[in-house]
């Protein structure tokens, strides 16, 4: 296999570690070829990213930069109450956003993983809000769950005919349930992903080990807790990862929706670091807070990584 | 072997050109063409000499819909009939997107795309970064008069006591109120006279609710964000001096009083809550359909309510017993940049925007503005006879303008939307009681200021 001519060839490289001395079987073309793209990542994001690092040390307004603070504009981060207020906004839609998620995102694979009718159709409705324009689906949304709404009207209207003291919640102007409807738009628009990957994960378990499970007399949920479960383990480690990493650069959802609003109470950080860059005019500001987020976040997948030995089951050993 | 990495070299070396050529600013400023055809384009037809028809050309910038864009585009018209010596290029963009475009172009100092005359709000933030130009000078040359800009207006504009923008116009608060509704709940038309107290009564008889509480008329309808109204009438203030803070003055019996009255109003179902008003599309909505009696607003929905033929009138907006007429003066202003290289005809084209007889008349005359300048209100631009009846009523709030609704300080936008606001927005949404939050409103708000070195 090629997995054992590899290190030698990895040794090989070693001895001749000089890009520029151009031998033919060192695949020169390859160069090449990754040129467009590699330049174009140098220029436009590590370039841009590295700036950006300089930027967080300085005092850096409209019209460039005012003075070398060093470190100031994170220490007065740590003190910023408006940015704690949108860090723990961010950290709340990290606990519901990404479990429910993938709950919600599993449930419906193993649903549609079965032979149930129109089951292709099931699946393209799923997906729909998956390639839908954000923008368009939150203003739907926010029609939807206004007090004026139809939500509103079906449910007051409920209340009225059952006689119970049902009625709809102030989902977008009260501070209490603002954040529920980020997460609810965020779950319409994401749940599809999640399904697919999962239903993808599904088809890979091999039948024999439920028919085996079915032999010993195992139940419904005790195939799924232990055949399922642990064979789909590093999908979801996967989705997981990726999830997290998108609830905290959460933006469009609750921009459009709410515009963070009312009183901050929907503001994720990333939001912030827009109104510091670009109502503000406060580069410095914003880019030591999208530095700090990114170690945030750079951390946080570094601890899932060496936790995942404890859960995630690889099937290759 | 040789040739072969030769040839490698040469290929990454012309992809590299490719990519910095293309990031390179082009060589001929593309604004300078269209200008330098133009001429010889004309020349057959004019016949005039073509050192003479060689106009400087401009660009002026604005936002706004298709719409206003071709607004803008005529008055610019009626400029280049009387000005052929400068032609005027436009720049538009949406709102959403103005702002973002135009602080990179400032951001780029290429003085051939970064605009010569812009319309600019808040004027004080720009002028602190240096992107605009200190009109002072220019004002002294000409002669030209700023005692006929309301009372107040011009410091919407200034930085450090000096003039960076002229005010297109003035934002004047009025009460529109609808007559049908007024009728049917058998309540006497509001009038100069009018207090607070009158405003409350006559709301509880105009608000109609179901049975299980819910308000089906509104009497009033305000966006919480004009609550500096009320704040000023009672006496009361947001800030000690707003354009050298020291302190938050929203703690003061006075604004405290002011804004209890005001959450009081909606707490009681009689104003619509702030979030509502936005769900339901705003007050030109609300009162269009006859959902609010009443609405305070400026003068930007006379056109509208008159092409949908509301019969309706505006008043002057009451005051609390003992309290001041008060409207905060305030407007998007023209403004030049410091980076022009065309400064004179830029300095030609804002004068003339900003004169009677100019730019004022024309965006007067065609219902769009409540003008900047005393002289055009009281000229026929203003004073015709469409409705509503009683612009004397606009002009009584106009002339009791002054500051005291915002900040004319560069973190101005900051302090508000980072602290002020989400304080006013949980009071608006029936969440926190005034007496309670302002207190520690005021707390943070005088942090902030510290923060910034303010009072300097």
């Amino acid at each position: 296999m090629t997995s054992e001519t590899a290190p030698a060839e990895l040794v090989r490289s070693k001895e001749k570690r000089n890009l520029f001395r151009w031998r033919p079987d060192q695949q020169w073309e390859a160069y090449l070829f990754i040129a467009p793209s590699l330049i174009g990542f140098t220029v436009f994001v590590f370039l841009a990213v590295a700036a950006s690092l300089g930027i967080s040390a300085l005092n850096w307004g409209l019209s460039g930069p005012k003075g070398f603070v060093g470190l100031e504009n994170y220490i007065q981060l740590l003190r910023d109450r408006v940015f704690w207020k949108a860090f723990g906004n961010t950290v709340f839609y990290i606990v519901t956003i990404v479990p429910l998620q993938l709950a919600i995102g599993l449930a419906i694979a193993v649903a549609l993983n079965t032979a149930i009718r129109a089951r292709d159709t099931f699946r393209m409705v799923y997906f729909l809000p998956v390639v839908t324009t954000i923008v368009a689906g939150a203003i739907v949304f926010r029609l939807i769950l206004s007090k004026t709404g139809p939500l509103a009207g079906l449910v007051n209207g409920l209340g009225d005919l059952l006689n119970l003291p049902l009625a709809m919640p102030d989902m977008l102007g009260s501070t209490k349930y603002s954040k529920w409807s980020v997460v609810i738009l965020t779950l319409w628009k994401n749940v599809g992903f999640t399904m697919v990957v999962y239903l993808a994960a599904l088809q890979g378990v091999p039948q024999e080990l439920y028919d085996a499970a079915h032999v010993d007399g195992a139940s419904g949920w005790q195939r799924f807790r232990n055949v399922t479960w642990p064979l789909i383990s590093p999908t979801t480690f996967f989705l997981f990862i990726l999830q997290t990493i998108g609830a905290f650069q959460l933006f469009t959802e609750p921009f459009v929706m709410t515009r963070g609003g009312p009183a901050q109470s929907s503001m994720p950080v990333v939001q912030y670091i827009y109104d510091n860059a670009f109502r503000f005019t406060r580069m410095g500001k914003a880019s030591a807070i999208a530095w700090f987020l990114f170690i945030f976040i750079f951390g946080f997948t570094l601890v899932q990584n060496i936790m995942q030995r404890r859960w995630v089951h690889y099937e290759t050993e | 072997m040789r040739t072969k990495s030769l040839f490698v070299a040469l290929g990454l070396v012309l992809v590299l050109a490719l990519v910095v050529s293309a990031c390179a600013p082009p060589a001929t400023p593309v604004s300078e063409a269209p200008a330098a055809e133009q001429p010889a384009a004309e020349q057959p037809a004019a016949e005039q000499p073509v050192a003479e028809a060689e106009p400087v050309t401009i660009t002026w910038a604005f936002w706004g819909s298709p719409e206003e864009a071709a607004s803008h585009q005529t008055v610019a018209d009626a400029f280049m009939v009387e000005h052929p010596e400068i032609k005027i290029e436009v720049w538009n963009q949406p709102w959403e997107d103005y702002f973002t475009k135009i602080q990179a172009l400032w951001a780029s100092g290429d003085s051939a795309t970064i605009p010569d005359v812009a319309f600019l709000w808040p004027t004080p933030k720009y002028a602190a970064e240096g992107v605009l130009e200190n009109l002072d000078s220019y004002i002294k040359d000409a002669g030209y008069d700023l005692g006929d800009y309301w009372p107040g207006l011009l410091e919407s504009a200034s930085y450090q006591g000096s003039v960076y923008g002229f005010p297109r116009d003035i934002e004047v608060n009025v009460l529109y109120y609808n007559k049908d509704l007024f009728d049917a709940a058998g309540v006497a038309y509001p009038d100069e006279n009018w207090t607070w107290d009158d405003l409350q009564a006559a709301a509880e008889k105009l608000t109609i609710k179901d049975d299980s509480g819910n308000t089906t008329q509104y009497a009033l309808a305000m966006e919480g964000g004009k609550y500096a109204k009320w704040v000023n009438q009672n006496g009361g203030g947001i800030l000690d001096d707003y354009v050298n803070p020291s302190k938050c003055m929203m703690d003061d019996p006075k604004s405290v009083e002011a804004i209890t009255f005001f959450a009081d109003l909606m707490n009681n179902g009689y104003a619509m809550r702030d979030a509502d008003l936005s769900q339901a599309g705003g007050d030109a909505a609300v009162f269009s359909s006859d959902q609010a009696a009443m609405i305070i607003q400026n003068t930007s929905r006379v056109s509208a309510f008159n092409a949908a033929g509301k019969n309706y009138d505006v008043a002057v907006v009451p005051i609390p017993a003992g309290g001041q007429r008060w409207n905060g003066a305030g407007g998007a202003a023209w403004v030049m940049s410091s980076g022009s290289d065309n400064k004179d005809a830029a300095w030609t084209f804002l004068q003339w925007l900003q004169s009677d007889g100019g730019g004022e008349s024309l965006y007067t005359d065609r219902g769009e503005i409540f003008p900047a300048l005393q002289s055009v209100a009281e000229s026929p631009a203003f004073m015709t006879d469409q409705p509503p009846a009683n612009k004397q009523g606009i002009i009584d709030e106009a002339a009791a303008s002054g500051v005291g609704g915002f900040g004319y300080f560069p973190e101005w936008d900051e302090l508000n939307s980072s602290v002020i606001s989400p304080y006013l927005e949980s009071i608006w949404a029936g969440e926190a009681n005034p007496a309670e939050v302002l207190p520690e409103m005021c707390q943070q708000a005088n942090q902030f200021l510290a923060d910034n070195g303010y009072p300097k």
